[in-house]
């Protein structure tokens, strides 16, 4: 009996070799290509990230795939959270075995990973991370971190680019004094340092920092007071997408209503457009659902989308987030192989027509190597709908100005 | 007996002191009203909030003796249930308080029994892993369900506009001063005018002896802490009208409603509501100087860690 059980323990031992075996010596080609993202999937900016970058890996994968092997999508949660964000990461890097890591969203998160990044400096295509303490954090040398998202000084730049064309086409916008509401954390602190002096330009800008709601605060009366106070032809408020409606009702009940008023968060609520309160607020951002009227990679990206998930895109993160696995894919294809240094290369001459109108090279911004989007697009609630209004290639709606005051909603 | 209770009352309160902060504090509310108008308002609106937050944590620590530090997810739950209302059968914030309040009552007794009665003998720190337990279980049931993506709703009435002089304000948050006052009140009847309220005050001041007179003792500590997540249950759709919700927002209550407590004074509801103002204001008036908007917090724990100090040294 003995005996028996010892010629079992090694037949068994013996079928589990040759599995090993024969696992090992099946062609590369069986073997998926493993991309690890890393997105906040409670938020909505994570979320349809997370679902958009799917859908590309579902298109590219029914098409035959790169190099005639299958795309593997592995999504871990980052719950916002800058601990869970690089944990995920390190998990992808040992646990999921990713050959390239994707995905980002939130500056905080980012600089949590920035050394798991550089731990085990994975060809890295990042979709979030709008902060310059970020880029700082990456550095010169990171030649395999490839940066989609504008960072703040750029994303500054641009809006004064385009106010400046709003103002040149439409006199009566007037631009003189600016004040910014900036929620108290990194993202709002750095979006007011970089604003300062960029919209000097411009006109004179004032701010004030509040707590926001989602770090426990929620409540904007002596922000609002001081810029009325101000009397500003136009404000900003820099918060998250907890403080969009309480905001907008906080300032209807304090009879706050400026000629231009901008709200920037990285994401709004999906039923933001639904709320009267939303009728004519300034946004800025990469893309709006209306862009897909006007240009047709972006109406591909859309109706394939509503399609497989039966909503609509509602971040400009889903179609940056889908980009970004195409210009992976991209990358693999010319390169011919997931070499480091042939993949990086083949990034480095991507010329992608993205869905979100413009076509992504990469370049250098002020300290990393590879930047992909120089500027983000102002947009406008108009009837609920996110309207594309600068730059003027991509306009889908005309500016109404100014802000209609609060009567009748 | 009315009169001879008007003039107990009266006896309490013609003492110096009391005029001199009742005088300040008139004094204080008055150059406000002429000043600062806004400060006064937002204050009085802050204070208003976190007194009624408060309140039924300050009711559980007084009688059941344990710190709930779920009380803030309790009230994150009542404002979820809410919005679950309003978004799948379109029912106002305020027309579902009542189920609300029914939900939030069932989920007071099911934590009482399943686990806060179990540790009520505990040590004080098992006591406070356990609520904190609690707390962490409701906040990610919650992220599984709903998401960490924040919620709100968008009703005409949270932003109902009255104008005094030049300052406009949004009349809707004074509806938790009127709340808190009317919890107080409902609470101080509850505990002084009723049959087990009595014997929940005998409860919390001495349990053993409590028992010793035939109170049931378990039944008084589930009754005081289903009461007090139903008066969460009633707060939870108020706060959705005014602020956005996610599985975290409740922690800053419960550190908020915390402090407040010690402040006050443990089993000292009235003076919750005292301290209410003193820092709701407190905190309005650091705010109303332009770049001063982080000091608020620093303020509200400054305030609260010189009254603990303070009624130490008197103590002592």
């Amino acid at each position: 009996m003995k005996r028996i059980g010892t010629v079992l323990l090694v037949m068994l031992m013996l079928v589990g070799f040759a599995g090993t075996v024969f696992a090992g010596g099946t062609s590369e080609k069986a073997n998926p290509i493993k991309l690890g993202a890393v997105w906040p999937l409670g938020d909505i900016t994570g979320a349809q990230s997370s679902k958009a970058a799917q859908l590309a890996v579902d298109e590219i994968n029914a098409a035959g795939g790169v190099l005639g092997r299958q795309l593997k999508l592995t999504v871990i949660d980052s719950e916002l959270k800058p601990e869970k964000g690089a944990a995920a990461l390190e998990r992808l890097a040992t646990v999921d075995h990713a050959d390239i890591f994707v995905g980002g969203m939130s500056s905080a998160v980012a600089l949590a990973e920035v050394p798991i990044f550089k731990k085990y400096q994975k060809v890295t295509v990042w979709t979030g991370a709008a902060s310059s303490t970020v880029e700082k954090a990456i550095g010169p040398d990171a030649n395999w971190f490839f940066h989609l998202h504008p960072w703040d000084y750029e994303q500054g730049e641009s809006y004064v680019k385009g106010w400046e064309a709003i103002a040149k086409k439409y006199p009566q916008v007037k631009l003189g004094k600016w004040f910014l509401a900036y929620e108290n954390g990194p993202f709002g602190t750095s979006s007011f340092a970089a604003s300062k002096s960029l919209y000097a330009a411009i006109g004179t800008m004032e701010g004030e920092s509040f707590k926001s709601a989602a770090t426990g605060g929620g409540d904007y009366t002596s922000v609002i007071e001081h810029a009325k106070r101000a009397n500003p032809d136009v404000f900003i408020w820099a918060g998250f997408d907890a403080d969009a409606l309480p905001i907008m009702q906080q300032a209807k009940a304090m009879n706050f209503a400026p000629p231009l008023f901008i709200g920037a968060p990285p994401g709004w609520p999906a039923d933001f457009g639904k709320s009267p309160l939303s009728k004519d607020v300034v946004l800025y951002g990469m893309w709006a659902p209306s862009m897909s009227n006007v240009n047709p990679v972006s109406k591909h990206f859309y109706d394939a989308y509503v399609k497989k998930y039966n909503e609509p895109p509602a971040t400009y993160f889903a179609p940056l987030s889908y980009s970004a696995i195409y210009i992976v894919k991209d990358a693999i294809e010319r390169a011919g192989s997931l070499d480091k240094a042939a993949l990086i290369k083949a990034l480095e001459e991507t010329k992608y027509e993205s869905p979100l109108g413009q076509t992504i090279t990469f370049g250098p911004s002020n300290i990393i190597q590879h930047q992909g989007i120089r500027g983000q697009k102002i947009l406008q609630y108009q009837k609920g709908v996110q309207e594309v209004i600068w730059p003027f290639e991509y306009k889908t709606a005309d500016l109404v100005y100014p802000f209609p005051g609060w009567n009748n909603r | 007996m009315a009169v001879r209770r008007l003039e107990l009352v009266m006896t309490k309160w013609n003492r110096p002191r009391y005029w001199v902060i009742g005088g300040s504090s008139l004094a204080v509310a008055v150059l406000l009203l002429i000043f600062r108008p806004y400060v006064l308002i937002s204050g009085l609106q802050s204070a208003g909030l976190y007194a009624a937050i408060a309140l039924p944590m300050a009711l559980i620590l007084g009688i059941v003796g344990i710190v709930n530090l779920a009380h803030g997810e309790f009230l994150m739950v009542g404002a979820y249930l809410a919005y679950f209302f309003n978004a799948t059968m379109g029912v106002g914030p305020l027309a579902s308080i009542v189920p609300v309040v029914v939900l939030m009552v069932a989920l007071g007794i099911g934590t009482y029994r399943v686990s806060i009665r179990k540790v009520l003998a505990a040590p004080e720190l098992n006591q406070l892993l356990l609520t904190f337990g609690i707390s962490m279980v409701l906040s990610q049931l919650v992220n599984l369900i709903a998401t960490s993506q924040p919620r709100s709703v968008s009703m005409s009435y949270a932003t109902v506009s009255a104008t005094i002089g030049s300052t406009s304000f949004g009349v809707f948050d004074f509806v938790y001063d009127v709340l808190a006052v009317l919890i107080l009140v409902g609470l101080q009847l509850f505990l002084k005018r009723t049959r087990s309220g009595k014997a929940a005050v005998a409860v919390g001041q001495n349990p053993t002896g409590a028992r010793l007179v035939g109170i049931n003792v378990d039944g008084t500590y589930l009754l005081v802490f289903s009461i007090a997540i139903g008066i969460l249950g009633i707060l939870g759709p108020i706060f959705l009208v005014r602020h956005s919700v996610f599985p975290m927002v409740g922690g800053a209550y419960t550190m908020k409603s915390f402090s407040l407590v010690a402040m006050a004074g443990i089993g000292n509801l009235t003076a919750i509501l005292w301290c209410s103002l003193a820092l709701g204001m407190a905190e309005a008036f650091i705010k109303s100087f332009q770049g001063y908007g982080d000091w608020g917090d620093i303020v509200f724990f400054l305030m609260i860690i010189v009254v603990i100090l303070v009624r130490a040294r008197r103590t002592s």
